[in-house]
């Protein structure tokens, strides 16, 4: 296991840096390993629900193959920012968004992408589990299903045995993949839908607070997990928790009452940020 | 006269309660009372109203009973003289007199004399029985007060003690249902019981001929009736997976529109609409069925008749030509569009209980909305949606009055929509509408029938009521 729960004060108390409290650790290695090209593009994202904005004017480049995490207080604005980026605020009738949004430099709000097709390309795992209800096998099968992924049955059987063993659930679900995915434990189904999302290869895969419905053990096998799809994925973490963000992600953006404060490496907003309100909120003052 | 007594003491009782209200206030300024002043109003009310009430109302349901009992225990020789019935007649006169009336019968010689002196007494006793009750009960009043009165002191639980009786009040009212239940059910059994004497249970449940008309004299022809009740089940059968055919997709289909597609305002629009047809009395809908649907029904197919005569289908045809305006398929076919209402209100709830996660991550997997109506919500819904249809098919074997009215009284074994049939529900009504005798077993065997129909809904409800019942559990 690269990262523990307990890591981060081990490395408060031999690190002894300006760190506010032992939570806030300075980074390790792992922070410090360059992140790939930036795969998203935001330029003055705002959100609207009905009347009220939710979002002001965001502006973000989101590096691929890193974790970045969006932090900040509940109804700052970070869940709805989140959901611009595989367009599910499409499925509230009074959501609307404006702004530019670009993956890969193509404009994913463009009236020619259908979402159906993007949200393939962008996976999404929820705050609380939420395995169909169906086998275990059918859960992860659902998106090679219907996208047409596999030829024939052994096709299928090979790219969800793949995903369930890159979500790490391989080995406590491979002799029962045709029991009910409810029955798994809370940790086990957030792996169950992280494979799920994995299934259908995404080029990036968005998680909102993944971690929130969980105990401190399955939270820390979900953030290893976030570390090693680091690899091969752009992911994009809203959580609560400042240390999970301190322990997972490169980089950091900071929300506030729906604008974005600060976005910068996670090492900088943790131990230098520029904004008093950044300082505030990690240090415990509000939020 | 009992509504008079009944306003005496509802104006007592209320007396009670603002005085036992004034004295626990009174009372409890020296030391904090357990409970509030209204408290100890309601305990005083309640001991000062039930036990009169109780009286009052056992009085006035037994007091006729004790009166006849007392008369005829003391009545002279010649009345005890009489057989049963005439003497119950005699004793029913004297109190007739006795109230002032004129006597129904004439009686002559000593039951002449015997009548007056009968009378004299009857109206006595009465007037006892009258005050007895009376007085009893404004005793039981009084009594009760006074206890209570006695009771209000501040360290008194009377909260705790009027909440206990509120809750075993509330809990008679809910027996009570349960003992009608129960009541019902007993009847139903005990009256089969004795038809099942007259007729083996195996032959009412597989013969195949039902002809319940019994002669009244033994040399009439056909002085036997058949009660193989097989046609009536498959009839009821037939109209019911008819009905189950139109109301099933239809409302399952309106319900996922309703669910998953139509917008806050079209829902606003058309769930009212829909929960008004759920209103629609059936007997309307029998005669839609009886003078519309089915005459233009039977127009259809007798043009279809028509055209097919003499062609290579001619059997057909000649057959066609034959349909009436009652028919399986009229009587089934209205019947699911009273049920639609039924199943798609269900269905649209039930659907609207799979969690919006779900939905959320199927979208966010880049499913389609039909595909995931299909392979997420419906699923997951389909537990619910079975209990549903089960409650719809219970309704259905059960529905009466659009029946009567659309499929026919001929009680045959077929499957053809086009025929008449008759179910269950229909031949109840013919064997206990207008004067029958009833001990026959032509007006038994609808106890039989309403048994067999009691237990095939109960079973039917049990599971449905089961099956949605996981089902939500699974999402809570």
């Amino acid at each position: 296991m690269r990262f523990n729960l307990f890591r981060q004060l081990d490395g408060a108390e031999s690190g002894g840096t300006a760190a506010t409290s032992p939570l806030l650790a300075p980074p390790h290695a792992a922070h410090q390993e360059p992140t790939g090209p930036i795969k998203i593009q935001t330029r003055d994202v705002s959100v609207f629900y009905g009347d009220k904005q939710a979002l002001f004017d965001v502006s973000v480049d989101i590096p691929d193959k890193a974790v970045t995490a969006f932090i900040g207080p509940s109804g700052c604005g970070k869940s709805s920012f989140l959901r611009c980026l595989n367009r599910m605020n499409d499925t509230i009738p009074i959501a609307r968004v404006k702004g530019s949004i670009r993956m890969d430099g193509e404009d994913i709000y463009d009236k020619a992408l259908d979402p159906v097709l993007l949200r393939a390309r962008v996976g999404m795992v929820f705050q609380k589990p939420n395995p169909f209800p169906k086998s275990i096998f059918e859960n992860v099968a659902y998106g090679p299903r219907i996208h047409g992924l596999t030829e024939n049955k052994t096709e299928l059987a090979d790219r969800v045995e793949q995903s369930l063993k890159r979500a790490g659930l391989w080995a406590e679900v491979a002799d029962r993949l045709d029991a009910a995915a409810t029955g798994l434990s809370g940790g086990q189904q957030q792996r169950l839908v992280i494979a799920r999302a994995i299934a259908v290869e995404p080029e990036v895969i968005l998680m909102d607070e993944p971690c929130s419905a969980l105990d401190p053990i399955a939270t820390a096998k979900i953030e290893e997990l976030m570390d090693e799809l680091r690899e091969e994925y752009c992911l994009v973490i809203v959580t609560h928790s400042m240390a999970q963000a301190a322990r997972v992600s490169q980089r950091t953006a900071f929300f506030h009452m729906g604008e974005l404060v600060e976005f910068d490496d996670t090492e900088t907003i943790f131990q230098n940020p520029r904004d008093k309100r950044t300082l505030d909120y990690i240090t415990g003052r509000f939020g | 006269m009992l509504l008079i007594y009944l306003l005496v003491l509802a104006v007592f009782s209320t007396a009670v309660f603002v005085l036992a209200r004034r004295a626990a206030r009174r009372r409890a300024t020296v030391v904090k009372a357990h409970s509030a002043a209204g408290y100890h109003g309601a305990w005083a009310l309640i001991w000062a109203a039930v036990p009169a009430l109780i009286i009052l109302i056992l009085a006035s349901t037994f007091d006729a009973r004790i009166e006849r009992t007392v008369l005829i225990a003391s009545a002279p020789e010649a009345v005890q003289a009489l057989d049963a019935p005439r003497r119950a007649a005699f004793i029913e006169d004297a109190r007739i007199v006795g109230a002032g009336g004129m006597p129904r019968q004439i009686w002559t010689g000593d039951l002449s004399t015997a009548l007056q002196e009968e009378a004299a007494r009857a109206s006595r006793v009465d007037g006892a029985l009258a005050w007895g009750g009376l007085i009893a009960a404004i005793l039981a009043a009084l009594i009760g007060a006074g206890l209570a009165w006695r009771q209000t002191r501040p360290e008194f639980r009377a909260r705790n003690r009027v909440e206990a009786f509120v809750s075993v009040a509330l809990f008679a009212c809910s027996a009570v249902a349960i003992l009608t239940t129960i009541g019902i059910v007993a009847s139903l059994v005990f009256e089969s019981l004795r038809f099942f004497q007259t007729v083996p249970i195996t032959e009412f449940l597989f013969g195949t001929q039902w002809s319940p008309q019994i002669a009244i004299r033994a040399d009439q022809v056909g002085s036997t009736g058949a009660f193989g009740a097989v046609p009536l089940f498959v009839g009821t059968f037939l109209i019911m997976v008819i009905a189950m055919l139109v109301a099933g997709p239809i409302g399952l289909f309106s319900a996922i529109y309703l669910a998953e597609y139509a917008g806050p305002k079209r829902r606003a629009v058309i769930k009212p609409v829909l929960e008004i047809l759920a209103g629609v009395p059936t007997v309307v809908y029998g005669f839609f069925a009886a003078l519309t649907v089915g005459p233009s029904f039977r127009a259809f197919f007798n043009w279809i008749g028509a055209q097919l005569v003499g062609g290579p289908l001619d059997g057909l045809g000649q057959h066609l030509l034959l349909v009436q305006n009652q028919m399986a398929l009229v009587a089934g076919a209205v019947m699911g569009i009273m049920l639609i209402p039924f199943v798609s209100s269900l269905s649209d709830d039930i659907i609207n209980a799979v969690p919006q996660s779900l939905r959320d991550g199927s979208y966010a997997m880049g499913a389609t909305r039909s595909e995931t109506i299909k392979r997420v919500v419906l699923p997951a819904a389909l537990p619910g949606i079975a209990g549903a249809f089960l409650l719809a098919v219970s309704r259905a074997i059960g529905e009466t009055m659009i029946v009567t009215m659309a499929a026919g009284l001929a009680a045959r074994t077929t499957l053809n929509p086009l025929d008449t049939v008759t179910t269950v529900t229909v031949q109840i009504v013919t064997l206990l509408t207008g004067d029958q005798e009833f001990d026959s077993a032509k007006t038994l065997a609808a106890f039989g029938l309403g048994l067999t129909l009691f237990v095939v809904t109960l079973i039917l409800n049990f599971a449905a009521q089961r099956i949605v019942q996981t089902y939500r559990e699974q999402y809570d």
